[in-house]
């Protein structure tokens, strides 16, 4: 786990990231890489997506470690129109063409995948095969409290891999199998093999794309996403091990206890905030 | 803003895409190469019809493409989403909207069988049981709509949605049989009900939660502009005229294809159409769409007439 303090958009973020990543000793040479950003909707202001220099930086970073290829690819849960949101938030201007670059998981080719948890009532879901068949699969989040889920993370953002083809937009067949026990089997069979969380400029309040804005200046990373959860958690100010997925995470997918998560960078009591969140989720304030 | 397809670089840029694209199974992905969705289909299907009035090479992609939705439904009357998928869903009223647009009178079984499972499908949120079961949660405000009108999900068993509603309402319009057409009449007053309930306060539609937690929800260009064309036959009211005014105001600010081509078609139909907006052709050079099958099958009819719609060329309502 690394905690970097990075206080605007405009510092150099891939030099920052890619010193962080280094100490994971990460295997991606000459593998394929999926970075999944999190694409909720237009954002012209920038604070509801994960902002497209920190994409750009994971895929630079990826690149530099060797990777043969490093897509970018999402599937935006409450808009058809991806390229919209692409133009809205300017990801041309980043990666440069997006033809062979970017792939929409909502139409994506898909394949019929059991999920091995069976938390929720789902059995099995069609996913993209883009995101089942890449050697090396990032999860790239926003700093953001959720409506629904109490806060939205690198696990959360794993929804976006559901395909909006099969299941519409919003996938509400999520919502009807519980979206807490859903993040779980998603996560299991997806099982992304490291986090990235964009808290740079994260969200508070009626999350993901009607709260405010939080400046917080921080990138998290790791290689458990349920720690990294964790801890952007306790950066945010709430209590992790009360976020009723994360509390059923800590025990299947990965470590939730502080004492069970190596730390480096900088300690969580100096970034640490407090993020407003709805009264539905009051007891997760710390 | 193009006048017409012929001639048009949208029909430069989508027509030899969609026509190159169709995969050896007459059906099309939603990017080249990929494997054949009914959505890709109906939509591809739909943008080769009319140029088919003149190009027999159309008319067999087109009649390829019939029949690979006619292999696709399944038993219940149901189309899936997913090649493969044991499961009807919402595509059901696209592919009914699609080959009851072509006009062929050997579809018709397959068509009502497909408006028949439309009629029954209802969704699950707003069931008696689960209405009761909502006035007892302590989140029953926290998304205030009206539960008794009921629309469709994207998948049954669901919630109802903007976007699967609006389609089922396009349609179940063309249901003709005396008994389908009455099942289908009072599905289509609740399912209309249910699309002015889910309005965004100031007009337009997302998809579907127009207030969270107090919010007004933001309009979305896709979802209001299928909702105004399931709505175009509605009797006249404010709702509608709102929504359009909000359609044209956001129109000189849309930068993707996809939904400037929705847009063209939802302001025509309703006679709204007006210079100023952004011409799709050069947005579709400009961008590269993505390879994205919908999008210009959508460019297509948007330079097109709206025969799919089932009225007149509406293009002589906009002049």
């Amino acid at each position: 786990m690394v905690i970097r303090r990075v206080a605007s958009y405009q510092e150099e973020i891939a030099s920052v990231m890619f010193e962080s990543l280094a100490p994971f000793g990460l295997q991606v040479k000459g593998k394929s890489v999926l970075v999944k950003p999190n694409l909720v909707g237009l954002d012209p202001q920038g604070f509801i997506n994960t902002h497209p220099t920190v994409i750009a930086a994971a895929r630079e970073c990826f690149l530099r470690m060797g990777a043969s290829q490093v897509l970018v690819g999402d599937g935006p849960a409450l808009d058809r129109d991806t390229e919209a949101i692409l133009e809205s938030v300017r990801l041309r201007e980043h990666l440069g063409p997006l033809r062979n670059v970017f792939v929409d998981l909502n139409l994506d080719e898909v394949q019929r995948v059991t999920f091995p948890t069976r938390a929720s009532r789902l059995r099995e879901l069609y996913l993209p095969k883009t995101c089942m068949g890449v050697d090396f699969v990032v999860s790239m989040a926003k700093l953001k409290t959720h409506h629904w889920a109490g806060v939205t993370l690198s696990m959360k953002n794993m929804f976006g891999i559901v395909p909006g083809a099969c299941y519409g937009w919003p996938k509400n067949v999520l919502h009807w199998a519980g979206i807490d026990r859903a993040i779980l089997d998603i996560n299991a069979a997806a099982r992304p093999d490291f986090a990235i969380v964009d808290g740079i400029v994260g969200m508070e309040g009626n999350g993901p794309t009607q709260g405010k804005s939080k400046a917080s200046g921080v990138l998290v990373l790791g290689n458990d996403p349920v720690a990294v959860d964790a801890t952007c958690c306790r950066v945010m100010g709430l209590r992790p091990e009360r976020v009723k997925y994360l509390q059923q995470a800590g025990t299947l997918l990965g470590h939730l206890q502080a004492d069970k998560i190596q730390q480096v960078g900088e300690h969580i009591e100096s970034v640490r905030q407090s993020f407003e969140v709805l009264p539905a989720f009051h007891q997760l304030v710390a | 803003m193009e006048s017409g397809l012929e001639n048009s670089d949208v029909a430069r840029i989508c027509l030899p895409f969609l026509r190159g694209t169709q995969n050896p199974d007459a059906g099309w992905g939603f990017r080249p190469g990929t494997s054949s969705r009914v959505e890709a289909t109906c939509w591809a299907l739909l943008a080769l019809w009319e140029p088919s009035q003149e190009s027999s090479e159309d008319r067999v992609r087109v009649h390829r493409a019939r029949d690979f939705l006619q292999t696709t439904q399944l038993g219940d009357g149901s189309w899936p989403a997913a090649p493969g998928d044991e499961t009807g869903c919402w595509v059901t009223s696209l592919c009914c909207l699609a080959l009851k647009a072509i006009g062929d009178q050997t579809q018709s079984a397959t068509i009502e069988s497909g408006l028949r499972w439309i009629c029954n499908d209802w969704p699950s949120d707003s069931s008696p049981w689960r209405r009761f079961l909502a006035r007892l949660s302590s989140q029953h405000d926290v998304a205030p709509i009206n539960t008794s009108y009921r629309g469709w999900g994207w998948t049954p068993g669901t919630s109802s949605w903007v976007e699967p509603t609006s389609f089922a309402l396009m349609a179940l319009v063309r249901a003709e049989s005396p008994e389908l057409a009455a099942k289908a009449k009072k599905r289509r007053a609740l399912a209309t009900s249910l699309l002015f309930d889910r309005m965004c306060p100031g007009g337009g539609w997302n998809a579907g939660n127009p207030v969270v937690y107090g919010a007004a929800g933001e309009p979305a260009v896709v979802p209001t502009a299928l909702s105004l064309l399931a709505l175009r036959n509605a009797q006249a009211r404010s709702e509608i005229t709102l929504s359009l005014d909000w359609v044209q105001r956001t129109a000189a600010n849309i930068q993707s294809p996809g939904s400037l081509a929705l847009t063209q078609i939802c302001l025509r139909t309703h006679g709204r159409l007006q210079p100023g907006m952004a011409a799709l052709g050069a947005v579709l050079k400009r961008s590269d769409f993505l390879d994205n099958t919908l999008v210009a099958a959508w460019s297509v009819l948007a330079c097109g007439s709206d025969f799919w719609l089932g009225k007149p060329d509406a293009r002589t309502v906009a002049a």
